[in-house]
């Protein structure tokens, strides 16, 4: 690392007024350390490097620019270095203020790194109160989210995991599920966007976590959202249901055509099932599932499905679909109360499933080795 | 009036009763006719309860009067394009939206510089024409509303509201949208668009349900086709079919034509001349069901039989035709079933040949010979040895069944 003498020297060639050459090698040599994780940790104490990336982003110099978006992404990605650089370098209000310029083009960049930034619940809470000091607010991020084309140069689609981590606080789950607003109603065609598997993603990962709010399940299910079918259809198949099966889904899983293709990646499967599961906590939930079908729509898919860890996510869901209803008091499953010795004996049934599952996974993976078909990589920027 | 007395008491009640009397023996000027005295009411602009179509400065001066003085040319566009909209208001009130319209018109005509007003005229006359029916001019009222106004929230309505009517689903979602950016809690808004993305998703699933019924019912026809042409039995058309039903078979014909082969033929062909629209059909043991004619030249009768198994043969037909009662026109009674002769007559020329009664329909249709004619295969039923059966087959090149 630099001593203190050749530290102080480097700062002075990051401003805007030094001479070309000289500013990009300096901004290619912090790049390079941002790329280390000692180099990160080396960064955090030196509040004065992260002010001047900063204020070379507005250098008139594109690739000294992408140099250091790609040194505060890197950085970004270290939780350690979060509040260097929210508090102390305050880089919030000047990437948020670029984000909203619809003419701006490396809006993706700033996503990515609002993404990295609020995955972990402190630096999310500090973003959320920014973008309210800021008046710019969850309606105006969900706004552009949702506008096609708002940026000509950027696709903007890690608003989608931003927005996935931002419901980790209560606030933006409140705001999404507004009755009076139109906010979750807006994000829910997104479930099928095909263009990007990371809008996709950050979607359905914002629906399963709003669903955790089990007082807003009879309103997500009712006609004023309708929340199911967009659930259900990235997992319905082209295979031809009877006309009785077919007459009691919704409307939009009705006489699916042939070229109907389910959703590729695994684990977005896995978090529709994992939200359709939430959904049946309360009876009201269990029975309106119930009514509109969705068994016959998992029990196709259950023959599709391949990956280990989604079919046993399937399994709970079909078991819960089929199943008795549970006896009285214990008929909201998250309200009811497991005593310790159990809940130590789930911990362990849990910890050895996962331990087969993984097993199963690796097993499958070695198959598939050869063929061409897309491996998932449990993405980064992914609420957990 | 009577000048009153200056004396007080009796005297002033004395004028006062000399003035009344004078009423009972003098008219008042300008007093209404006491016959039309309500049509002449309705003349005083005061009192009229609807204003006439047009104001004729001869008829009605004073109506005509007040109308100058409220379109006076003195006044600043604005004002007089904001009476205008008054007026329109009012006549949009009693639900006279034509001239709503008109008064509108004539407000936009005016060109005046305040937006605001503008916007409200063409929002004015929107709904106007919204209540007329006439969606589309009523719609582009509302994009010329929304231009000068962009958050006018009633232009914005009206417009969602004209595109639900259109069914341009799509769009209502686009102006509710717009609506809900500036006005996110709008009830009516949300409900619009709530209603908007019900009935596309309704109407893709109706699209989608139509389409794969097509598919099935393609699929069942040329099931039919190839069924019929793996046997070998010849099809042609003489007549023009009849459009019968709600699939058009002349589509099909030219799909019909790419899959069996048979030249221009398809399933046009096999449109039965009988107005019933009767047709071969493959039933669940997946043979052919025909619809056979049966003719009796002797007596011009001709029976129908509208499925006729191809398994089947003439004799289980005629023995339950035949077999209980003759039928009414059988004068001579003599159409046993045992006496009858069954013939085809090749498709073209005169000669007939003889057919096995035993012989199950498939086999006569696959005769070398034999051609089915507008779909429905037809048969001549003689009384053998009889003398019109004679005197029919005579001329005639007659093939025996040895």
């Amino acid at each position: 690392m630099l001593n203190d003498s050749e530290a102080k020297e480097l700062l002075t060639f990051l401003t805007l007024e030094m001479r070309a050459d000289v500013k990009s090698q300096a901004t290619e040599y912090i790049l390079g350390l941002t790329a280390s994780r000692d180099g990160c940790r080396y960064l955090r104490t030196k509040t004065d490097f992260l002010k001047a990336l900063l204020t070379l982003t507005a250098d008139k110099s594109v690739a000294i620019v992408k140099d250091c978006y790609h040194a505060l992404i890197n950085l970004s990605a270290d939780e350690t270095l979060h509040q260097a650089l929210v508090k102390e370098a305050d880089i919030l209000p000047t990437i948020l203020r670029s984000l909203l310029d619809p003419e701006y083009m490396l809006s993706d960049r700033i996503c990515t790194i609002l993404t990295n930034l609020s995955r972990h619940e402190k630096t999310c809470k500090e973003l959320f109160q920014v973008l309210q000091e800021q008046d710019i607010g969850l309606a105006k991020i969900v706004e552009i989210f949702c506008t096609e084309g708002y940026n000509k140069a950027a696709s903007l689609h890690y608003l989608g995991p931003l927005l996935s981590n931002l419901t980790q606080l209560p606030e933006t789950r409140q705001f999404i599920l507004d009755k009076d607003r139109c906010v979750v109603q807006r994000l829910l065609p997104y479930t099928q966007y095909e263009e990007s598997v990371v809008r996709r993603g950050g979607v359905v990962g914002t629906l399963r976590n709003c669903c955790f709010d089990y007082v807003y399940h009879e309103w997500l299910l009712s006609d004023a959202v309708d929340i199911l079918p967009f659930l259900l259809l990235p997992l319905a198949g082209p295979e031809e249901l009877s006309e009785e099966e077919n007459e009691g889904l919704p409307v939009d899983l009705q006489y699916l055509p042939e070229d109907k293709r389910r959703e590729e990646d695994p684990d977005i499967r896995k978090m529709l099932i994992e939200t359709l599961l939430l959904l049946t906590a309360t009876k009201r939930g269990r029975q309106i599932l119930k009514n509109k079908n969705v068994y016959p729509i998992m029990r196709e898919f259950h023959k599709w499905e391949k990956d280990p860890h989604v079919i046993a996510a399937c399994e709970k869901l079909v078991q819960v679909l089929i199943g008795d209803e549970p006896e009285g008091g214990m008929e909201n499953l998250m309200e009811v109360d497991i005593p310790e010795d159990v809940q130590q004996k789930l911990k362990d049934l849990d910890a050895k499933e996962q331990e087969q599952l993984e097993k199963e996974q690796q097993e499958l993976l070695k198959a598939e080795a050869d063929n061409d078909r897309p491996k998932s990589q449990p993405s980064e920027e992914l609420q957990r | 009036m009577a000048s009153l007395g200056q004396q007080g008491g009796e005297d002033s009640d004395d004028g006062m009763d000399e003035f009344m009397e004078k009423f009972k023996t003098q008219k008042y000027k300008n007093a209404f006719n006491e016959s039309s005295w309500e049509e002449e009411f309705d003349k005083i602009p005061m009192f009229m309860k609807n204003a006439p179509e047009e104001v004729d400065p001869a008829t009605h001066p004073e109506l005509a009067c007040i109308q100058s003085i409220i379109h006076d040319d003195d006044r600043t566009p604005e004002e007089k394009a904001q009476s205008l909209k008054d007026e329109g208001n009012e006549f949009f009130k009693e639900k006279n939206y034509k001239r709503a319209i008109l008064s509108y018109s004539e407000g936009l005509k005016r060109n005046c510089a305040d937006a605001d007003l503008n916007a409200i005229l063409y929002t004015n006359r929107a709904a106007a024409h919204f209540h007329l029916g006439n969606m589309r001019s009523a719609l582009n009222d509302a994009v010329s509303a929304k231009k000068l106004k962009p958050n006018h929230l009633k232009a914005l309505l009206r417009g969602a509201q004209c595109c639900l009517e259109l069914r341009n689903y799509g769009d209502v979602l686009q102006w509710c949208d717009e609506g809900l950016h500036a006005h996110p809690t709008d009830k009516k808004l949300q409900e619009l668009r709530n209603t908007a993305n019900k009935k596309k998703r309704e109407a893709e699933r109706d699209a989608r349900k139509a389409k794969l019924k097509e598919k099935q019912q393609r699929g069942e026809k040329e099931a039919l086709l190839a069924a019929i042409k793996e046997r070998g039995v010849k099809l042609v058309r003489t007549t023009k079919p009849t459009r019968q039903g709600s699939d058009s078979e002349d589509e099909d014909g030219d799909e019909g034509r790419v899959t069996a082969g048979m030249a221009d033929m398809g399933l046009d062909g096999l449109v039965s001349q009988e107005a019933t629209g009767a047709r071969v059909f493959l039933d669940d043991s997946g043979a052919l069901n025909w619809p056979v004619l049966f003719l009796y030249p002797e007596h011009c009768q001709t029976d129908f039989i509208s499925a006729f198994c191809e398994t089947s043969n003439f004799l289980d037909h005629l023995a339950v035709m035949f077999g209980e009662e003759l039928p009414p026109w059988d004068t001579d009674r003599k159409y046993l079933p045992q006496n009858l002769q069954v013939f085809f007559e090749e498709f073209r020329g005169e000669q007939l040949h003889q057919v096995d009664v035993s012989a199950p329909l498939s086999t006569i249709l696959q005769h070398s010979r034999y051609t089915v004619k507008d779909g429905s295969p037809c048969f001549i039923i003689l009384v053998a040895g009889s003398s019109y059966s004679k005197q029919f087959l005579s001329g005639k090149k007659v093939y025996w069944l040895k």
